[in-house]
């Protein structure tokens, strides 16, 4: 036994099985386990995929805040960033475009300059991250208030419909575009020097410029990529739901951030992955689902949502000193 | 008459790096205490052992001659010590008179008593000649005064034993000429006092008596009569270099690497300066006179300007580390924890950072060819163990090793060394010597920043010595001894030392 543990194979064995992602995919199998044992329907195949379909909104907002998180920030613009994308979607109605691809591109590039935005003031003006990105969403809502009102939106773009509910080969496209995506941003964040520079910048960023990382372009890119998977997100909250409101994104902020430390990222920046954010994001929306089913009124569910974070938090995310 | 505050025979390492060892000194009243010492030979060690700041390993703490087994800081100050900090230990938002009486309030009914702090705040400022309103953030002030308020903070507390570590270094000729007649004073009034500071002729004139040390321990306790500005240089530099550093041997080109004229970075102005190619150029002074700007501002780390300026080739400051990478300099900082190393990446990441910084930021890495490239490296420098292991688990002088080896694969052409040996085994220290001698040899240019005088001496071709931000003097290879850097490094008169 210890043989097989010593061995190169067998130590690459262990530490996958020691690793953060790992023990995050393992509680959400052991709560997925539990919950169909105790709840009729709870296992079903239509409500697992329903499951990682919402997962797939929160997967795509706490994309671009784990790149923010390692590198050493964070974003609390992201809940507003997603209701300006579900909100000026369908704002831009160009009757011109069949496929309604060009509204979308329009929106995403929109909500990554607003990402950019928060990347000057953090990097050039050196405001604290928190302050930026929290200034940053209070003008977002503001401006929202003033353009969409209090009413619902309709989105009427065959692209987001087909986003939101279209089910090729049986998978629902949101979890596609959620797959892709996953796919795109770990190869960037494990396999590129980008990728590196970002943990650098994390662990040590008077260490990281003083080796010659491009500070400032590689903040700038970071908020930029959380900006455009938030708009991205509302994109496919939006097709999902088929309306946009203020207060749509709302719910995702606390949980791209929760999804980010429950998938094992330092929320001090430079050590993490996405691989674990991805659990991080499943485990969330199952913990939803399951107090859902517990049946208790709004209140209830707030509070038990925040406590079962937390205790999850005190299990498993709970970080070393640093020295 | 009993010292006031002594210690006997005590030592003191960190992390198995003996600072002090058995170090004896006694404070006696009316008597004006020097403690010289070069950068690092423990001097501020000594003051926290007095002072109740540190415990000591071996050795005792005594007080009015009598053994105090557990000092702390709260005992020394009812036992009337009092330090002045050479890092200013004052709160930048409080007014003078908070800062001054802070700790030390007077109370009234539970209650600051701001009526009796202003009083007594009043009495110590006039000691020391500061006439601004008390009520005045000290973060107002300029360095100098702040400096004279740690001074009044000192003496509102009625010291018996007062211990000054470096107070002149920030003080202007006037303040300074304040501070020596109150000196005097209080030495008149029977109170024991220690000063420590790298102007000799302040000592020769304000003090009576002297303690060397040279790299923790003591190789003078004597009386100042009868001993001048040299006598007391040899007892501080005297030492033997052994065979630490490798045979010199000239490899200067008459090519310059990197030329400024009136260039200004932070605390540096007006500095001209040509680095050869295939020298190794000492930068030396006592710690903080700004040498550490001009290798950023050099670097690109920090903004500076020149009236004209080359660098390999190119015209102009590179303005920005990324640029001046690109130009073939690479720089290893003195602290490499916080600024030289990711502690908790692996030792392959480190070593490949560089590379990351310059490579297209969407190629795809070959984590193979970074291992085979760490792995060489560690070789060549040698460095052992598993470079998959965090950062943090190497020992100070492999850290140091690392903080090199990432920029070997990049070839720089100009390498900026701040302080490399700092904290680093003698063993380290031999083969960073070789490597930056062979460096030198192999036509490249090294810039050498170092508070080690017999480093400076033993390594380089010459060695610009910075006083207040400026060269102060460039010392060519004929002229280079340590009696010769420190002095110019004090200021003291050259003729004096001239032997």
């Amino acid at each position: 036994m210890t043989a097989w543990k010593d061995s190169a194979g067998g130590r690459r064995v262990m530490a996958v099985l020691s690793s953060r992602p790992f023990l995050t995919v393992a509680i959400v199998a052991a709560v997925w386990i539990a919950a169909s044992f105790a709840s009729r329907g709870f296992g079903a195949y239509g409500h697992l995929r329903y499951l990682v379909e919402l997962g797939a909104v929160i997967g795509l907002v706490a994309a671009g805040q784990t790149f923010v998180v390692i590198a050493g920030g964070i974003d609390l613009s992201v809940a507003a960033i997603v209701t300006v994308s579900a909100i000026s979607l369908p704002l831009l109605s160009w009757g011109a475009d069949p496929t309604g691809l060009a509204p979308v591109l329009a929106v995403l590039a929109l909500t990554t300059i607003i990402g950019l935005v928060n990347g000057l003031g953090v990097a050039l003006l050196r405001v604290h991250p928190m302050i930026m990105t929290l200034a940053m969403a209070t003008f977002l809502q503001g401006l929202l208030i003033i353009i969409a009102g209090g009413s619902a939106v309709t989105a009427e773009n065959p692209l987001v419909h087909w986003l939101g509910n279209a089910r090729p080969a049986g998978i629902p496209a949101g979890v596609l575009l959620w797959v892709a995506v996953s796919v795109i941003v770990l190869t960037v964040m494990h396999a590129t020097p980008f990728g590196a520079r970002i943990f650098a910048m994390g662990a040590n960023p008077l260490a990281a410029a003083l080796s010659g990382v491009p500070v400032t372009p590689t903040t700038l890119a970071v908020y930029g990529i959380s900006g455009f998977t938030s708009g991205l997100a509302g994109v496919l909250v939006l097709g999902m739901n088929g309306q946009g409101y203020v207060g749509i994104g709302d719910p995702y902020l606390l949980a791209s951030i929760a999804a980010v430390v429950l998938g094992g990222t330092s929320i001090l920046g430079g050590l993490g992955t996405y691989a674990g954010t991805i659990p991080g994001a499943i485990l969330l929306v199952t913990i939803t689902a399951l107090i859902t089913v517990v049946n208790a009124s709004p209140g209830w569910r707030s509070i038990l949502f925040g406590s079962l974070i937390l205790g999850l938090l005190l299990l498993s995310g709970r970080e070393q000193a640093r020295r | 008459m009993a010292p006031l505050l002594a210690a006997r025979g005590v030592s003191k390492a960190f992390f198995g790096n003996p600072v002090l060892r058995d170090v004896s000194i006694a404070l006696r009243p009316g008597r004006v205490h020097a403690l010289l010492g070069e950068n690092g030979a423990g001097k501020s060690t000594l003051i926290n052992l007095l002072s109740g700041a540190l415990r000591p390993d071996g050795g005792t703490i005594e007080v009015d001659g009598r053994e105090v087994s557990r000092m702390t800081p709260v005992h020394a100050r009812q036992a009337g010590i009092a330090v002045v900090q050479q890092e200013l230990s004052l709160t930048a938002s409080l007014s003078i008179a908070e800062n001054i009486g802070l700790g030390a309030y007077p109370k009234r009914f539970g209650l600051v008593d701001y009526r009796e702090l202003a009083a007594r705040a009043k009495a110590a400022c006039e000691l020391v000649g500061l006439h601004e309103p008390l009520s005045t953030p000290v973060g107002q002030l300029p360095l100098g005064r702040r400096q004279m308020v740690e001074i009044a903070k000192a003496l509102y507390r009625k010291p018996r034993v007062l211990i000054l570590d470096e107070p002149t270094s920030s003080l202007s000729a006037t303040e300074t000429k304040i501070l020596t007649d109150l000196l005097e004073r209080l030495r008149g009034e029977g109170i024991a006092i220690l000063y420590i500071s790298h102007r000799l002729n302040e000592v020769m004139t304000l003090c009576q008596h002297v303690t060397v040390l040279k790299d923790g321990t003591c190789t003078a306790d004597q009386s100042l009569e009868g001993t001048d500005a040299a006598g007391l240089v040899r007892l501080m530099v005297g030492r033997d270099p052994g065979d630490l550093f490798p045979q010199w041997r000239p490899s200067a080109s008459p090519a310059t690497a990197i030329s400024v004229r009136n260039f200004s970075a932070g605390l540096m102005h007006d500095v001209d300066l040509d680095i050869r190619t295939g020298e190794v150029l000492g930068i030396g002074g006592l710690v903080g006179q700004g040498q550490e700007d001009l290798l950023l501002g050099l670097y690109g780390a920090i903004p500076a300007r020149t009236a004209s300026a080359t660098v390999n080739g190119a015209s102009g400051l590179p303005g920005g580390v990324p640029k001046a990478n690109a130009l073939g300099l690479a720089y290893v900082p003195a602290d490499r924890k916080r600024e030289g190393l990711h502690l908790i990446h692996t030792i392959t990441t480190n070593m490949m950072l560089p590379a990351f910084a310059r490579l297209p930021a969407l190629k795809l890495r070959s984590r193979r060819a970074e291992r085979e490239t760490a792995r060489g490296l560690a070789a060549q420098l040698g460095i052992k163990g598993d470079l998959a292991r965090q950062a943090q688990a190497l020992s100070g002088g492999n850290q140091q090793k690392v903080a090199l080896a990432k920029w070997m694969p990049h070839d720089p052409l100009v390498l900026l060394l701040n302080d490399p040996t700092r904290g680093v085994d003698v063993e380290t220290k031999r083969e960073i010597y070789l490597m930056l001698r062979a460096f030198a040899a192999a036509g490249k240019a090294v810039v050498l920043l170092s508070s080690d005088t017999p480093e400076l001496v033993h390594l380089c071709e010459r060695v610009a010595v910075v006083r207040d931000g400026r060269i102060a003097a460039m010392l060519d290879r004929a002229a280079l001894s340590e009696e010769a850097i420190v002095s110019a490094a004090m200021g003291a008169e050259n003729r004096k030392v001239a032997a």
